[in-house]
């Protein structure tokens, strides 16, 4: 069964949709800078989405968390995208987005109220108990398929699509959005600051003297149908979602498999779910967060599995490490390329590690071909690889 | 002889290769407030119901929360333990209750073939090891937190014990949902297994209390003062009274020895979906608050059950009443209900004694009014 | 300087001990049983990455100390003693 990609919408520091990514691909415009959205004595340089609506749309009055906000914008541009105007009601439309952040009760004034006084105000709980990530946005899309939060760390996005594809292959409903959000946030900025995987300068994925992750924050969000439902529509895409392959690395809970053999599962599982070879796939966004992990066995694995020539780039360099919504917005970059028939140079990557056997491309690049992966990988020891063919 | 995992079926332009109707049960692993294991249910069962815990207020030593919290010795196994020494309660928890279906189901697993899947489903995650993650930052400041603390934090740590425990390395996944977490769960274990991603998924939920979460249940909802939740009040002003733990099931389309039964799970069902089963478990636990919409999904005829006040509030209970149900029918019998007040004259069961039963129906309402219900069959 | 040292190391030691066994959840160890050269790392304690970046923040809180570069650290935590020489070096600078 085809499963088509109809839309794509997506938000973060590199742009309010996807036409201004481009533009900061093009321009290789990194917009990082301090945190500006929270009080932190951190001095790590994140990509915070800066430019209005969001910034507008962001009222703590209004009872929304910021990551619903960023995934409402990302999702309102791909239905545009699809053609789709009005809400789902009466369709059997299914949510499954991945978060880390909006998953948690993590309100650092409430908790410290409460701890002082034995008591706080309920408000920041009212907050979270309604913004379950996909069941607000099913509510607000009158949406009556299954609604589900994939909350899988830094791959929740790409497995939040993966389960959105399970779902319309099995006929558990006809059209989907999927994809992942998260907002910047203190908590793990601060965690990942502990783990001494956040870099004081800018990052640089694959690159000899990486030093760590940027954090970043935004929404991809992927438009989905089966082909019967876009045929009733009267539409047609030229995009397919045509694989997904997930392994788990059974290892550590904050390290990768060292030889890389979790990812290189799930790259071979989605190939093969898209009947294709190593050989037809024509660039790989990857991973790519700058960690030395990360990089390192990432680098196996590609290696491995489609050889040392392989064209591939982290997007990172533009985005920052947006968590949950990674996999969702690097899915749409993927196969917003493949649409546009190039790919951006992994902005970050100067100098080759002797250490990874593959390096990113350094310049944009035309590409002419009719398949692509997206690789995440996640702490817990989550591989995705999710492959996006054009027609 | 235990039944080993075949190879793992290739994955070929994957379309459903037969549509299931439905998936079976060969294992259970479930941690609750009264113990650890499926005899441990059906101890407490026949048992009915006992009073929940008490802990006192931070701010008011005259006000208590009661909870149905496991108990410290149920998850003080040295041995699975030991392994992963950093674990939280959140994940020892859930860890426990996936390896008891393991074993339960008396499968050898192969680490050489990723055919086991895992499905973790949690409303509320990690949330006591979050709150100390704050406690690190408000008290020590951004740049000197625990590390271990905030990997701990994140909801799919106990999926990741988990899988390095049992060397599992299919597709894991962990979702959260405060409307169907266990239906939305089955129902993708369902997808994966049809799909040929793998051959078995331990499909399964935790969630747990805590001294701020309770604080919040008795903001938000009302409580039940002597701790007894009333499933067939089906009162507009329910009351509650939290609990926790986990259960996993080992769910397959092959046919097992030792299954206990088929499942099947249907969200936003109608009338029709509800098919004449010989009990009817309501799943009603007072979280809802309303639970007046229960009383039309009860017919006046059958055997009906209700079990929450066994096990304590909440938005997982769904699975805990579908490893009820699946005892019962790998038992054939029928518990009594630990709480029978029933002002709707249903035909609660009174008695615990053997029966025949071949299906079983739990229904469980969401806060949306929407009616989600799980089938399981001999 | 020498016997300052000579008197403020065992202190150290053992206080080293003590953090590394209640942080790091070594439920199958007391702090008495770990050896002054006990290695820390792989064999000995067996400890691994995740602990490593523990023991940063412990330093950082119960002796004021940062550790930069974690490259630097490989050297530093090799065992309790090369520990416990790099806290009395650096201690409250």
């Amino acid at each position: 069964m085809k499963i088509f990609i109809t839309g794509i919408g997506g938000i973060s520091a590199a742009g309010r949709n996807i036409t201004e990514h481009l533009k900061s691909f093009r321009l290789m415009k990194r917009n990082a800078g301090t945190v500006s959205l929270f009080d932190t004595s951190l001095p790590y340089p994140v990509f915070e989405v800066k430019s209005p609506p969001i910034n507008k749309q962001i009222n703590k009055q209004k009872n929304e968390m910021r990551t619903l906000s960023l995934a409402m914008s990302a999702l309102k541009e791909a239905l545009q995208d699809a053609g789709l105007q009005k809400d789902f009601s009466g369709i059997k439309a299914g949510v499954c987005l991945g978060t880390s952040v909006a998953s948690q009760l993590n309100d650092i004034d409430f908790y410290r109220t409460y701890r002082n006084t034995g008591a706080a105000d309920m408000a920041p709980v009212d907050r979270f108990l309604k913004g379950n990530l996909a069941e607000a946005v099913a509510k607000s899309m009158k949406a009556s398929g299954p609604s589900v939060t994939v909350v899988n760390a830094c791959s929740s996005g790409a497995d939040a699509i993966g389960v959105a594809l399970s779902w319309l292959r099995n006929s558990v409903c006809e059209i989907a959005i999927a994809g992942g959000a998260d907002e910047l946030n203190r908590v793990p900025l601060c965690g990942f600051g502990a783990l001494g995987i956040l870099s004081e300068s800018l990052c640089r994925p694959f690159d000899k003297n990486r030093s760590g992750l940027n954090l970043g924050e935004g929404a991809g969000i992927l438009i989905l149908e089966t082909e019967k439902f876009l045929r009733l529509r009267g539409k047609k895409s030229a995009l397919r979602l045509a694989g997904y392959g997930a392994a788990a690395d059974a290892y550590h809970l904050t390290a990768p498999r060292p030889d890389g053999s979790g990812l290189e599962a799930a790259l071979r599982e989605s190939l093969a779910d898209a009947n294709i070879t190593p050989q037809d796939v024509c660039f790989v966004n990857a991973h790519g967060t700058a960690t030395h992990d990360n990089d390192k066995v990432e680098g196996i694995a590609l290696e491995k599995v489609f050889g040392p020539k392989i064209k591939f780039l982290s997007t990172k360099g533009y985005t920052g490490h947006t968590l949950g919504a990674a996999g969702g917005l690097e899915a749409a970059f993927t196969a917003s390329a493949l649409r546009e028939c190039w790919i951006p140079a992994s902005a970050g990557f100067i100098q080759q590690d002797e250490n990874i056997p593959v390096r990113p491309i350094r310049e944009q690049t035309q590409i002419n071909g009719s398949f692509a992966v997206s690789t995440s990988l996640a702490f817990g020891g989550n591989n995705a690889s999710i492959v996006i063919a054009k027609d | 002889m235990p039944l080993s995992l075949s190879p793992k079926i290739k994955a070929t332009n994957r379309e459903p290769f037969f549509k299931a109707y439905y998936m079976n049960i060969a294992g259970i692993g479930i941690i609750f407030t009264r113990g650890r294991g499926i005899d441990s249910l059906g101890i407490a069962l026949r048992q009915g119901w006992v009073a929940p815990s008490q802990t006192k207020s931070l701010n008011d030593q005259n006000v208590f929360y009661p909870a149905y919290r496991v108990k410290k010795e149920t998850i003080n196994d040295i041995t699975i333990l030991k392994k992963i020494r950093r674990a939280d309660r959140f994940s020892k928890i859930a860890v426990l209750a996936a390896w008891d279906a393991v074993v339960d189901s008396g499968i050898q697993i192969n680490d050489k073939e990723s055919t086991i899947g895992i499905i973790l489903a949690t409303a509320f995650g990690p949330h006591v090891t979050t709150f100390r993650f704050l406690d690190d930052i408000i008290d020590y400041g951004d740049g000197s937190v625990s590390p271990t603390t905030f990997s701990h934090s994140v909801h799919n740590a106990a999926a990741s014990y988990i899988s390095s425990l049992l060397n599992i390395r299919g597709p894991t996944v962990t979702i959260t949902q405060f409307s169907s977490p266990i239906h939305q769960a089955l129902i993708l274990a369902k997808a994966w297994l049809e799909e040929g991603r793998c051959k078995y998924v331990l499909t399964g939920c935790v969630d747990e209390c805590g001294n701020v979460m309770e604080y919040i249940c008795n903001q938000k909802l009302r409580i039940a003062n002597n701790g007894k939740i009333r499933p067939f009040n089906f009162s507009a002003l329910s009351s509650s009274v939290p609990g926790e733990g986990s259960v996993f099931f080992l769910t397959t389309l092959e046919n097992c020895q030792n299954k206990y039964c088929k499942i099947i799970p249907a969200f936003q069902a109608n009338r029709d979906t509800i098919k004449k089963s010989d009990i009817y478990i309501i799943e009603a636990d007072g979280m809802a608050g309303d639970e007046t919409s229960y009383q039309n999904t009860a017919p006046v005829d059958v055997s009906i059950g209700g079990y929450a006040p066994i096990f304590g509030s909440m938005k997982i209970i769904s699975a805990f009443h579908c490893a009820a149900g699946a005892l019962m029918i790998k038992k054939q019998i029928k518990y009594a209900c630990p709480v029978q007040e029933n002002p709707y004259c249903l035909n609660v069961i009174t008695k615990t004694e053997s029966s025949k039963i071949e299906q079983i129906c739990c229904i469980r309402k969401n806060c949306a009014n929407e009616t989600n219900i799980i089938r399981l069959m001999r | 300087m020498g016997e300052q040292k000579e008197m403020e190391l065992p202190e150290i030691r053992k206080k080293l001990k003590e953090l590394l066994v209640e942080n790091l959840s070594l439920e199958d160890v007391s702090p008495e049983e770990i050896k002054d050269d006990e290695i820390l790392f792989g064999e000995g304690l067996g400890l691994d990455s995740l602990d490593a970046v523990e023991i940063v923040v412990l330093l950082q809180r119960n002796f004021g100390i940062e550790v930069k570069d974690m490259k630097e650290g490989q050297k530093i935590f090799y065992s309790i003693d090369t520990l416990a020489n790099y806290v009395y070096e650096n201690k409250d600078k």
